[in-house]
């Protein structure tokens, strides 16, 4: 018999509840794989989540983010946190195929047993994070991690998912790549929660420094006078240098939105995101049958508008739920 | 079909030991790609502890090694033990390079389920993991 | 003969319109019904078009000009030759690799070649040493000693240094990444051996920027590892103007795939960035390039690529000189190479065919201008016991192309083919298009830094494999004319665990008998001289006397440079 993805749900909830690496990871690959089986185990360790801070790691290509995600775990560690990352890259749209490479970068980590880092493609899913990202890091959580960091790409305007995602977002950006600067400019450095300028020994960095430091002031400006203000830091990831600030940041803002309330309320504003979108994902697939076809048709013959179609789908469903 | 969706094969690629020829596993990452397939590479200079650890956590259905250097004869059965160990003994354990003929019984012996000699192709590798991926959800369905 | 009478056009016009006119009335009939061997005919690797005919119009086309484009041996540009007699006064030298093992067994190989008349020998390392690392340290078990020679302290130089160095006149040390403790090791030993320096070259490969670039035994992050090569480059230079302080292997960016536009432009990008750093250190372009300008070229059976790569080379490296520093002397604008046959191009499958490889591509190294040495690989290199007759082979092909085949009885005698002559200004004009691109993005640290390099070669890794599987490319006894049932033992050079523990307790024995607190003051003056910024190669010497090993110093450096893990790059991620 194949233990290709073996596992009985609740078997698998009650021992990555325990803590057990093995059945954390077969459990995000259901999640991953949208296995039936996930439905069972979700509801298992559900009861388990909240506690976890999530931290978004997000900047240009080259900025470093994998290096300095590994020295923040350096960090945590050192203070005792247990730490997962949840490293996403994208898919290819042509093959379904994805080359995941983050961890390499944190490959020192790769025996200690407070530490599991996880690679994930985006299958299909736009905004930089693939549809099993949220569930993973409620994975994470229910496990015990302290600290759940998501990485990804954020280049323009698109990838910023992990936005929505992380309590505390971390924008990396790194001297010498002029125009990284105006993809910055544009909506991420209004959702940031930390900025970090990465290779902070560069030639460079001043100016890079003083354009994001204009930036977060002019966004300042437009907050009432009390508000917290938003770190910008320096880090040379690859001597390791900048942990210790970034990190106590980290925990700064984690402090901040307890006091606030806002830990919560990002919590349930996600959770309730989250019904929302697999709502919408139910209702498609409910509808998708042999009803859809027949309306589709219609629209291609010009018979119907795409709206009317829409209505139609929609009756289609009110109708099914009365019968039954 | 049976399932709505298609759930890719994952991957994990690494090399043992101090050697850094990349040229081989870059091309296999790549053609593995292409295939459909998601490739989680490890990084160079790994350990079996390593390798070992990075499976469980990515929960990879293959483990995919490359090997230039003589050592293979003790890192290789190591990381099959380890993986043994773990329970993750359903991982196919593959491995490629520089592997001379009287070595394989050894290696097989030791748990690696199928040597790659230097020079494979590429779409063999891709149709040997397929076939094998095809029989391990044909069974599942059972 | 006379000129048929009209309107005055240019030879290549007149040619132009005669070309033409064979295409339609001679060869597109004897086409007729037929199809050509290939869709698209192109070279190797730069998979550039294969026009039928070349002539007289195509080096019109592309602005050929004998006086500025090829001019005359030993004068710039120097694309005939470096050597204004090319090889009719010496060949080139003739060259093999030496043996390797632990420091006693290196240097018995090393007497016996020199007892057989060879003057040089070239000096290589196992994995943990080219990778900073002890033999004891548990991260290189396995390696230890066989790549190369393990090296761990002085001791085990000195033991490797007993040699007549009446007779050795060239040493070449492959230490990349550790360079400076390398380069401070050798001084040392040399020094207990009472040998004057001044009495034979060293030449160290100082090869850093390639290893981040495709070969992948680094140590610290980019920006240090210039540092330190340029430390060593500099001490040469002020210490022992008679010695070679780098080597610029473009040789290993060719198994990597890269074409060779990129060969030319990545090296010679690599060697500005090190040019550029020596000369903030207050030298000067005509005393810096003279030590910088040392390539080993490789070539692959295309052997017109081959040819005019090596063509190219030399004029690309005389113009670079000349253009972005204004170099004037003829030793700043003279390249130097070695050249050789790559082993790639060599099939485990049928191996005496490669006996025909070696000879056309040595040939290809002949016509292109062989530069300084050859160097050929054994026809069996996929298996590592290299068998006597191998060794005998390959020392035997190279005086077959000298004395046999005539083809370096005149200097440079391809010049002058429309095709050549068209090829070699296409992959000039080429190269330069790419290093403006290199320079722009910052020079070739940078293009390391951001992966462009990797990347580039990733690329071209994974589309000449296709070609090759899919048929486009034809290598005989791999997918054409290949035995089905063929089988090819590959030996490899058995790991002797014996020897890896005798290492291991030697290096523990070391550090048990000698002055500890000697070392740690030494390796404490190595991280201060990293901090401020000091040359390098001084504070290593003092180390390496104290017999602190060569894993202690590297990680002094370590502790101050930190550590380089960009494997991802390298995999062209």
């Amino acid at each position: 018999m194949a233990a290709r993805s073996s596992g009985e749900p609740n078997d698998i909830a009650r021992r990555l509840l325990d803590g057990e690496i093995a059945a954390g990871a077969r459990a995000i690959r259901w999640l991953d794989d949208r296995d039936p089986r996930c439905a069972t185990l979700l509801s298992a360790i559900y009861a388990h989540t909240g506690k976890a801070q999530i931290v978004g790691v997000t900047g240009p290509p080259g900025a470093g983010k994998s290096t300095l995600t590994d020295m923040l775990v350096s960090e945590w560690r050192g203070r005792g946190k247990r730490v997962a990352v949840i490293a996403v890259d994208p898919s290819s749209p042509f093959t379904g195929g994805a080359i995941l490479g983050d961890r390499v970068r944190m490959a020192r980590h790769s025996v200690d047993p407070g530490v599991f880092i996880r690679s994930l493609g985006t299958r299909g899913q736009a905004g930089g994070l693939s549809r099993s990202t949220h569930d993973a890091a409620l994975v994470f959580d229910a496990m015990g991690y302290d600290i759940v960091v998501v990485e990804t790409v954020g280049v323009g305007q698109d990838e910023i998912d992990v936005v929505n995602l992380a309590h505390t977002t971390i924008i990396v950006a790194v001297p010498g790549l002029g125009d990284e600067i105006q993809a910055v400019k544009a909506g991420i450095m209004e959702a940031g929660d930390i900025f970090v300028v990465n290779k902070a020994d560069r030639d460079g960095y001043d100016a890079t420094h003083r354009q994001m430091e204009l930036i977060l002031h002019l966004r300042a400006s437009a907050l009432p006078p009390d508000a917290p203000a938003v770190p910008l830091l320096r880090a040379v990831a690859a001597k390791g240098e900048g942990a210790a600030e970034i990190v106590d940041a980290i925990a700064t803002h984690r402090v901040q939105l307890g006091e606030a309330g806002e830990f919560a309320r990002q919590n349930s504003r996600r959770a309730r995101e989250q019904v929302l979108a697999l709502v919408r994902d139910g209702l498609l697939s409910r509808m998708i049958g042999m009803a859809a076809d027949t309306v589709f048709e219609a629209v291609d013959t010009r018979q119907i508008d795409p709206h009317a179609a829409a209505a139609r789908l929609l009756d289609t469903l009110a109708v099914r739920k009365v019968a039954a | 079909m049976g399932t709505s969706y298609q759930r890719p094969l994952r991957v994990l690629l690494a090399k043992l030991g101090m050697d850094t020829h990349t040229v081989g596993v870059t091309i296999i990452g790549h053609a593995l790609r292409e295939a459909g397939m998601e490739v989680i590479f490890t990084g160079l200079k790994q350990t079996p502890e390593m390798v070992c650890s990075a499976a469980i956590q990515e929960d990879v259905d293959v483990v995919g090694i490359s090997t230039l250097s003589a050592g293979h004869t003790r890192s290789l059965p190591k990381l099959a033990r380890l993986l043994r160990e773990a329970g993750a003994e359903d991982k196919l354990l593959v491995a490629g390079g520089v592997i001379p003929e009287e070595d394989k019984p050894v290696l097989e012996a030791a748990g690696v389920d199928r040597i790659f000699t230097m020079g494979s192709d590429t779409r063999d590798i891709v149709a040997y993991l397929n076939a094998w991926w095809k029989e391990q959800q044909s069974e599942e369905a059972a | 003969m006379n000129r048929p009478s009209g309107p005055i056009v240019s030879e290549g016009e007149d040619i132009s319109r005669e070309a033409q006119r064979w295409e339609r009335e001679t060869r597109g009939p004897a086409l007729e019904g037929r199809t050509e061997r290939r869709e698209r005919f192109e070279t190797q690797a730069l998979k550039w078009p294969i026009k039928p005919l070349y002539t007289p119009a195509d080096l019109d086309a592309a602005g050929f000009d004998y006086a500025a484009d090829v001019g005359y041996p030993g004068e710039y540009p120097y694309t005939r030759s470096t050597r204004p007699n090319g090889h009719r006064t010496d060949f080139w030298t003739m060259t093999q690799v030496t043996g390797f093992g632990k420091g006693e067994d290196w240097s018995k190989r090393a007497r016996y070649m020199l007892d057989q008349g060879l003057s040089g020998l070239i000096l290589e390392y196992d994995l943990a040493t080219t990778n900073g690392y002890d033999s004891d340290d548990p991260i290189v078990e396995g390696e230890v000693g066989r790549a190369g020679m393990a090296l761990d302290s002085l001791e085990d130089l000195e033991n490797a240094f007993d040699l007549p160095f009446d007779k050795l006149k060239y040493l070449m040390s492959v230490c990349n990444a550790p360079q400076p403790v390398n380069l401070a090791m050798i001084i040392a030993a040399l020094e207990r051996k009472g040998i004057d320096p001044a009495d034979f070259v060293l030449h160290i490969v100082n090869g850093i920027l390639i290893e981040y670039t495709c070969v992948g035994r680094y140590i610290y992050p980019p920006e240090h590892g210039l540092r330190i090569a340029t430390d060593c480059i500099e001490y040469i230079i002020r210490n022992h103007p008679n010695w070679a302080p780098i080597s610029i292997i473009s040789a290993q960016l060719q198994p990597a795939k890269a074409n060779p536009v990129q060969e030319i432009a990545f090296s010679l990008a690599i060697a500005c960035a090190h040019i550029d750093a020596v000369l903030e250190r207050g030298l000067d372009i005509d005393t810096v390039a003279p030590y910088i300008n040392h390539f080993v070229v490789n070539v692959d059976m295309d052997f017109f690529e081959g040819v005019c790569k090596l063509r190219a080379f030399r004029k690309c490296w005389a113009r670079l000189m000349k253009e972005r520093y204004g170099a004037t002397r003829p030793e700043a604008l003279r390249i130097r190479m070695m050249t050789s046959p790559t082993t790639i191009a060599l099939t485990l499958q049928q191996p005496l065919n490669n006996i025909a490889r070696l000879g056309i591509m040595a040939t290809a190294c002949a016509l292109g201008g062989a530069g300084e040495a050859m160097t050929t690989p054994l026809y069996d290199e996929a298996h590592a016991l290299p068998a006597e007759n191998a060794i005998r082979v390959g020392a035997a092909i190279q005086h077959i192309v000298a004395h046999e085949t005539g083809v370096a009885e005149t200097i440079d005698p391809l010049a002058g083919s429309y095709y050549v002559e068209t090829l070699t200004k296409q992959m000039e004009d080429a190269a330069f298009t790419e290093l403006d691109k290199i320079f722009a993005m910052g020079g070739a640290v940078k293009a390391i830094d951001t992966g462009y390099f990797q990347r580039a070669l990733g690329r071209e890794q994974y589309e000449r494999n296709k070609d090759l599987e899919e048929g486009r490319r034809k290598w005989v006894g791999v997918n054409h004319l290949a035995k089905a049932d063929e089988k090819r033992e590959i030996e490899i050079f058995r790991l002797d665990d014996a020897m890896e523990e005798e290492q291991v307790q030697k290096v523990r024995a070391l550090r048990a008998r000698r002055d500890q607190a000697a070392v740690d003051s030494a390796l404490e003056k190595v991280r201060q001289a990293a901090r401020d910024g000091a040359n390098m190669v001084p504070p290593c010497l003092e180390a390496v006397k104290t017999y602190a090993t060569h894993g202690e110093i590297c990680n002094a450096m370590r502790d101050v440079f930190g550590v380089h893990s960009a494997d991802s790059q390298l995999m062209g991620i």
